[in-house]
């Protein structure tokens, strides 16, 4: 009578598995009560295996309880009529010994389809957002809040803009057509890239909460990149880029928590086996002639990646990156990232010369990042006044106590070169 | 000193708790399994939930309340242990005590 150890996320895993292929047999309008019946599934299979242990196929018996919970509500809703008669009437009856039957491939197809279900463009990027976290990734409204630093009305808010949007779908996910699948890649490419980037560059200063949605953000990403529906150079270049930053994560922090530049990381400390993976998708990302904004970031992350050490980093080459980044995507960040390379390159002054009479956008200019740069490139010129000045107001911005303890550790003593390198990324849907 | 049985009877208010999230259960489902692990040569029944049921009297059958209380009889098992002290340890390590609201009474069988 034990109760075996579960893989690790079962349940949150199992949920997004078993709402992702439900949804796809009732039609994803129906995605509440899907949410409903697996939740109780969930519930009682956690009752029953704690005592009486583990089923021998525990996916299976999720499924069919699950099922079984959707079908009963559906039922007594409808007074057996029209959604059975329509859309399930193939699957009734075949409970005992149909649906626990999973084909290979097909969760993945399932969990693929609600992707790009999540990603339906009448819906608005940050209801996107908290719709993929909740129906892929398994997470409750209040684990979103925390993990996007928003507050639960506000994630049920955009949630319940999402799920309005599905309800009037009367297309099933199983029935997106590969027109719908290229459309929408674009999207999907965003939305993995902005759960990726909340984990990776959150507020939140615990690193397991963080750690996590990169980790979802790379397993969503390796599914699409595993499926033909997905199989493009971007998308290499997405999970490449992820792989990179991801590698270097931990060494991002020491040991009490406190950010790190990327000139004090302990480089020893990087994943060298997930930055040989990165490599890799990054080499197959390199087909055809298509050069994505996720091309040059991943080429930035794995310049870093590669330097032996911060002085003999290839700063050209992140330059170069930097440059393409801006023609490709232009935002004022890479901007000020490839100023902070040049400064690495050729020095302060020409970084300084780079964003010489350049006007940041408001959620630039109000962000301690833009500041914060600002401050160092002119101290390094040797210009105090100034910077004390941008110091002050960078320090004043710090959204998180960890970020304030770098600025000021950085800015105020008078280190001889080096940079303020934040290992940044685009900012994401909660800033800028 | 041969073992003694004692049975677990445990309690949860009625009304509705906020139910757990995936992310919960695996961490409900990872504690039970290390108690479990910990303290298998107690569990003598895991015992079970609970269902609807009939009080029986002399006079006939109701469909309860079964006690009056604002409690609600979710569950049992049966542990056995040297003493009271080592049973009630063994519960109150037990996911059972673990939700607010939650408590687990212990007493012991006597058998002749």
């Amino acid at each position: 009578m034990s109760t075996p150890k579960l893989v690790e996320h079962f349940f949150r895993h199992e949920y997004a598995r078993l709402v992702a292929t439900l949804s796809r047999r009732v039609g994803v309008q129906y995605i509440e009560d899907v949410e409903d019946a697996v939740q109780s599934a969930l519930m009682t299979a956690l009752e029953t295996w704690t005592i009486a242990g583990l089923p021998d196929n525990p996916p299976a018996w999720l499924f069919r309880v699950a099922h079984n919970n959707l079908m009963g509500e559906l039922r007594r809703r409808t007074g057996r009529r029209r959604i059975l008669e329509q859309n399930v009437k193939e699957h009734i009856g075949t409970l005992e010994n149909g649906p626990e039957i999973f084909l290979a491939g097909e969760v993945e197809d399932d969990l693929l389809r609600m992707l790009f279900v999540c990603c339906d463009e009448a819906i608005p990027v940050e209801s996107q957002l908290v719709l993929a976290l909740k129906t892929l990734c398994g997470f409750e409204i209040r684990e979103i809040a925390l993990r996007l630093f928003a507050s639960e009305a506000n994630v049920y808010k955009r949630l319940g803009r999402a799920r309005s949007r599905l309800r009037k779908l009367r297309l099933y996910p199983g029935k997106l057509t590969g027109k719908h699948y290229s459309s929408r890649l674009p999207v999907v490419h965003k939305i993995l890239y902005l759960v990726f980037t909340e984990g990776y560059l959150s507020s939140q200063s615990e690193m397991a909460i963080r750690r996590e949605l990169c980790d979802e953000a790379i397993r969503l990403a390796t599914i699409l990149a595993e499926h033909p529906a997905g199989q493009t150079p971007e998308t290499f270049a997405l999970l490449a880029l992820m792989h990179l930053h991801a590698a270097r994560m931990t060494a991002r922090q020491d040991s009490s928590g406190a950010l790190l530049l990327l000139e004090e990381q302990e480089r020893a400390l990087w994943d060298q086996q997930r930055i040989q993976v990165g490599l890799e998708w990054l080499a197959k990302s390199a087909k055809g002639d298509g050069f994505s904004r996720y091309h040059a970031e991943a080429g930035i992350a794995a310049e870093h990646c590669l330097a032996p050490s911060f002085r003999e980093t290839r700063w050209n080459k992140v330059v170069e990156c930097y440059a393409l980044l801006e023609r490709i995507a232009p935002s004022a960040i890479h901007k000020l990232n490839r100023a902070v390379a040049v400064a690495e390159w050729q020095g302060p002054a020409e970084g300084l010369a780079i964003l010489k009479g350049f006007e940041p956008p408001t959620w630039l200019a109000g962000s301690y990042l833009w500041a914060a740069v600002l401050a160092d490139l002119h101290r390094r010129c040797g210009y105090v006044h100034t910077a004390n000045r941008y110091r002050d107001v960078a320090c004043k911005l710090a959204p998180t106590p960890a970020v304030k303890e770098l600025l000021q550790r950085r800015l105020q003593i008078g280190l001889p070169g080096g940079s303020l390198n934040l290992d940044k990324l685009e900012s994401g849907v909660n800033r800028g | 000193m041969p073992k003694q049985k004692y049975l677990c009877i445990q309690r949860s208010q009625s009304g509705k708790s906020e139910k757990p999230s995936p992310a919960q259960m695996e961490e409900m489902y990872a504690k039970f399994h290390a108690w479990k692990e910990k303290f298998q040569k107690n569990i003598v029944d895991m015992g079970g939930k609970l269902g609807s049921g009939k009080v029986v009297t002399s006079e006939g059958a109701t469909d309860g309340p079964f006690v009056e209380a604002k409690e609600v009889v979710g569950g049992f098992m049966i542990v056995s242990a040297e003493s009271l002290e080592e049973a009630m340890e063994v519960v109150r390590e037990s996911p059972g005590v673990v939700m607010p609201g939650s408590s687990v009474e212990v007493r012991e069988i006597h058998t002749p």
